[in-house]
């Protein structure tokens, strides 16, 4: 079974001066067999790095990894049943994509060579590459050649597959078209994969589940609807979705959260009822943050209850499908928060809008922490009504 | 792509500056040009001329062919001694500094920079420094000694000829691998982890990936290498000695050429260093891109 | 699970039969390979031969080097260590240490052997009285050479020599091989040529550069017409003691600026055209364009090519000898390099020569050392 357990991983390079740099900090994640599993986060925050242990091109300071039930951690890359498809590809440049897609069998295995072959001009079949067999990397697209390097990767037919950022390098529309094909590979093959990325509507997309690194730490291993709508802290909850989440800080006051930067009076003041569930949840903590998803934001004709405010529309962003506007409390106010709306409407910047936030679906977090303390409920979209 | 970006019209114009550049550059052509220039004159003429005629102007009743003649019957077994150690040594310097590098540069391990430190070190030891040494050495080692010579019929002093090889290779080592050093730093790490993650072992790695790959910088390092030893003279007058043995190298030959008790015969003396020079002049010519890349690094 | 293999039966099987039937073949799962009967290690870790603990504190491993350029740094990644003094030896020196050796090992011995076992002996052999044709007595070591060479005033003045030689040359080299590298920049036609031509002589042997010195310098040759044409006496360039040393250096400057030009064209290539935009911008002229914003950015070109010049400067052994044909160069142009092979192998003085050579290499030294510090200070390496 190719299983893979990461046990409390923990890199530390110590550097020229002697300083240690923590890079990745006890991250235990399992991997189900068959599982797309993506690593994201923003740069430097250890996701490489972790790929690269399980790779065995680091060695790890600390943890274990097991693949099965043998831990691997301590093996050299070739013995580790392991293939990894590069940013950069890392072709060879003077072999042809034949030469290159055998590479690996002819070097790890006792194949022989007609055998190679056959695997090698079936696996091109499959990645649609067969008439590129014989040319270089040189002469090749920047597709094509991503296409050798996971044809060179999937060719060795190992028990996981690493990639790392693999579709950086390509243009957008590419990219999207990458995505998709290589999700349908990933499933026809079934075969374990950990993925790279940064970007986020990658992780969204294609993972079955998604884990969030954040300077070396693991900050939620969730399905990728489940850290959106339920993050476990601050952080996830603005790293995923775009536009991200609006963060406010308030304080507990009774039965209400008052939003009230020091030094800021353009910013706006508010004060949010809150219910007693919510109070709940808060529990004995004073400060937090209280976080709205601009597509939960709805834009009402009047104020009705405490949950409505007055605002008025600093910028609209027309995206086609939707708008996003990004309203301030007053109209020089410098802070402005992002709210969502179907693309249809007409908004004008300089217009006031008064901005709903339903109680269901804001997040509260703990403002030292960043631990979620409370997250929207799962609710009908269409049956959205504000309770006390 | 230069410094100044000047406005194509320029290039055009008569205007004074450039005038004025191209004048210095045509004087920095004379003042290049003009000893081998007058070299080329004087090699076509007798000693007579030599002595009379103007020596930048060629001179037609003057005119001769007999200091070639001469030169190449003199140099022509020096040349050939010095491309029987030239080329091998050549060849095994950058074979040697190719594996020095891939060692030292595309593999891992503590104390690689304490060992590149020495190279780079042992590119600027002066040679007189090892001198005495090596003949030590070498007449410990009796090289011409040995029973082999006879049984091939050649002249013992031909020992020198490997002894040269042995030591052009080994101070050539230095400079090959520090020259292929800097173009294995460019070679993309990922591609070689990429091999490792393959089942590739650091030789098969090297003899798959790295050494294909090297070629471009191959032609650079031998070029440079084989003028360099080509062209030197303190191991060949020390190891071989004396012009007028079998095994001189043409260097060593053309140092003494053309002194006679009255004088120096000049004549001779420009047409065998056009012969001498003609090897190294003429893998220049060919190849002087090469040689520029390595001479910069 | 179906394995990849059955997959691409699968595949095959579709493509050759094509009525989209997909029927599920034999989805027995055999696995790709993880019943190899490989160790399992305890959690524990006590399994583990290697030695290395599985505490809390981090094993860091061998060399730290990272990556050029990108973010992610490595340390070279795990290789198997299977106990034993090929452990505890890849602990300590890191992993490529044993399998990369065959590669660097060779030439490091050479290298190793000839150059400094090399020089180390003959620091010893300048502690004998070797001379003639007797073999060393390396048990009576004394600094007898070392007093002789350093009263010896043929050997100061070959030290002095040297010295002016070394400074001379180089100085003049670096400022004609930047005039020029300047002129060759101004985007000219036939740059190649010019270059070309320029580096020529470098391609040259010493000996050949000095033979045709030689004839430029000659008393009737060609530098003493043209002087005469300005009506500038003939002058004795070899025959003069005083201004010998100046014709070396001249004749060495031809030979080398063409190597100056070319190491300072790329530092002048190198610097960004946005510097001399700016200083345009700013009004300045060319002459002060060149001065305060170029000259500047050559340090490191000047550093690396003065080096190389001053250690080549060492070894005009070969000019000066094929300019004689003999051991002894003309008066005045005597070395240190010259002196030194004439005592060993002209008198067979071994020990002497060995001290002498002692004393260029410690020149060289003091040239060399505080390079190689600089260079690795701004892990130039």
């Amino acid at each position: 079974m190719a299983r893979l357990e990461l046990d409390d991983l923990t890199k530390v390079f110590t550097d020229d001066d002697g300083g240690e740099v923590v890079a990745v900090e006890e991250v235990s994640i399992d991997i189900a067999d068959g599982e797309f599993l993506v690593l994201v986060g923003p740069s430097g925050c250890g996701k490489s790095t972790t790929l690269r242990m399980i790779a065995g091109l680091e060695t790890v300071s600390d943890g274990r990894i097991r693949l099965g039930d043998r831990v691997i951690d301590d093996k050299k890359p070739q013995d580790r049943d392991i293939a990894m498809v590069f940013q950069s590809y890392a072709l060879y440049p003077h072999m042809t994509v034949r030469g290159n897609m055998s590479f690996g069998l002819e070097e790890s295995t006792e194949m022989p060579d007609d055998e190679i072959r056959t695997l090698v001009d079936d696996t091109a079949g499959m990645l649609g590459i067969a008439e590129l067999l014989e040319r270089t990397p040189t002469e090749l697209s920047g597709g094509q050649r991503q296409r050798v390097a996971l044809g060179r990767a999937i060719v060795r037919e190992p028990e996981v597959f690493l990639m790392d950022e693999p579709l950086s390098n390509l243009d957008a529309k590419l990219r999207s078209e990458m995505r998709t094909e290589l999700q349908r590979l990933q499933e026809d093959l079934d075969t374990t994969t950990v993925y790279v990325t940064h970007d986020q509507t990658e992780a969204m997309t294609m993972g079955d589940r998604i884990a969030i690194l954040n300077d070396g730490r693991l900050q939620q291993v969730a399905t990728p609807l489940e850290a959106y709508h339920q993050p476990a802290n601050r952080f996830v909850a603005g790293f995923i979705g775009e536009p991200s989440m609006n963060f406010f800080d308030v304080e507990v006051q009774g039965d209400q959260l008052v939003h009230a930067p020091a030094g800021d009076t353009s910013a706006g003041e508010f004060s949010y009822p809150i219910s007693a569930d919510t109070r709940e949840s808060l529990q004995a903590t004073s400060r937090a943050t209280l976080g709205i998803r601009p597509e939960d934001i709805e834009i009402v004709g009047a104020a009705e209850s405490g949950r409505d405010f007055d605002t008025t529309v600093d910028v609209v962003e027309p995206m086609g499908d939707e708008n996003n506007l990004y309203l301030g409390f007053s109209a020089d106010s410098e802070r402005t928060f992002v709210a969502t709306v179907g693309g249809m409407r007409r908004v004008e910047e300089g217009q006031p809008a008064v901005a709903r936030v339903p109680e269901s679906a804001i997040h509260l977090f703990d403002a030292d922490t960043g631990e979620a303390l409370q997250n929207r409920t799962l609710r009908d979209a269409a049956a959205t009504e504000p309770e006390l | 792509m230069s410094t100044v970006d000047e406005a194509a019209e320029e290039r055009f114009s008569i205007n004074p500056a450039r005038v004025g550049l191209y004048l210095t550059l045509g004087g920095l052509l004379v003042f290049f040009l003009a000893p081998i220039e007058t070299g080329v004159v004087t090699s076509l003429k007798t000693p007579d001329a030599v002595g009379t005629t103007s020596p930048l102007v060629p001179s037609v009743e003057g005119f001769t062919l007999d200091n070639y003649a001469t030169a190449v019957s003199e140099l022509l077994p020096g040349m050939v001694n010095s491309l029987l150690y030239a080329v091998p040594a050549t060849i095994l310097s950058a074979l040697f500094g190719s594996f020095a590098a891939y060692g030292l540069t595309l593999t891992d391990w503590r104390g690689q920079i304490g060992v590149l430190l020495l190279f780079v070190a042992g590119i600027f030891i002066p040679y007189q420094a090892v001198l005495v040494p090596l003949t030590r050495l070498f007449s410990v080692l009796g090289l011409s000694t040995l029973g082999i010579w006879g049984l091939l019929g050649i002249d013992n002093a031909y020992a020198g000829i490997v002894e040269l090889i042995i030591t052009h290779t080994a101070y050539g080592i230095p400079i090959c691998a520090i020259l292929f050093r800097s173009y294995y730093k460019g070679m993309s790490e990922e591609m070689l982890e990429s091999a490792r993650l393959d089942g590739a072992t650091v030789r098969r790695a090297y003899r798959r990936i790295v050494f294909p790959l090297s070629t471009p910088m191959f032609a650079v390092v031998l070029i440079y290498q084989f003028t360099q030893i080509w062209n030197d003279l303190l191991f060949a007058l020390v190891l071989v000695q004396a012009e007028s043995s079998a095994a001189a190298p043409v260097t060593l030959i053309l140092a003494g050429l053309g002194a006679s008790q009255s004088g120096t015969i000049f004549g001779l003396r420009m047409a065998g260093a056009f012969v001498a020079a003609l090897p190294t002049l003429a893998v220049y010519v060919l190849f002087g891109e090469e040689f520029a890349k390595g001479v910069a690094t | 699970m179906a394995t990849f293999s059955e997959v691409r039966e699968l595949l095959k099987r579709v493509a050759r039969t094509d009525d989209g039937d997909t029927t599920s073949d034999s989805e027995t799962a055999t696995d790709a390979g993880s019943a190899t009967g490989d160790e399992v290690a305890t959690d524990g870790g006590t399994t583990r031969s290697d030695g290395s603990a599985t505490t809390d504190e981090p094993r860091i491993d061998g060399s730290e080097v990272a990556t050029d350029g990108g973010e992610v740094k490595t340390d070279g990644g795990v290789q198997q260590s299977d106990g034993g003094l090929r452990a505890t030896l890849e602990d300590r020196v890191g992993e490529d240490f044993l399998e990369s050796a065959p590669f660097w090992l060779p030439p490091v011995l050479l290298v190793g052997l000839f150059v400094y076992g090399a020089v180390l002996w003959n620091a010893v052999i300048s502690l004998t009285d070797y001379e003639g044709f007797d073999d060393p007595d390396y048990f009576d070591l004394d600094f007898d050479m070392y007093v002789q060479a350093l009263t010896s005033s043929q050997v100061i003045d070959a030290g002095v020599n040297t010295l002016v030689l070394m400074v001379g040359f180089t100085v003049v080299a670096l400022v004609f091989g930047l005039l020029i590298a300047v002129v060759v920049d101004r985007n000219i036609r036939f740059e190649n040529t010019f270059r070309t031509i320029y580096l020529l002589p470098m391609s040259l042997s010493f000996v050949v550069t000095a033979q045709f010195w030689l004839w430029m310098y000659d008393y009737d040759g060609v530098l003493n017409n043209s002087l005469g044409l300005l009506g500038l006496g003939p002058f004795e360039f070899i025959g003069n003691q005083q201004i010998v040393l100046a014709s070396v250096v001249f004749a060495l400057v031809w030979q080398f600026s063409g190597y100056t030009m070319v190491v300072y064209l790329a530092a002048l290539r190198a610097i960004p055209t946005e510097h001399f935009e700016a200083a345009r911008v700013d009004g300045a002229s060319v002459v002060k364009m060149y001065w305060r914003v170029i000259v500047p950015q050559l340090k490191s070109a000047t550093v690396s090519a003065s080096v190389v010049l001053m250690v080549f400067s060492l070894k005009a052994f070969d000019f000066l000898f094929a300019l004689v044909g003999g051991y002894r160069p003309p008066n005045g142009a005597d070395i240190l390099a010259t002196k030194m092979v004439r005592e060993a192998f002209q008198n067979q003085n071994w020990a002497y020569g060995s001290a002498i050579a002692i004393l260029l290499f410690l020149m060289a030294l003091s040239v060399i050392g505080p390079y190689l510090y600089y260079e690795y200070t701004n892990d130039n390496l």
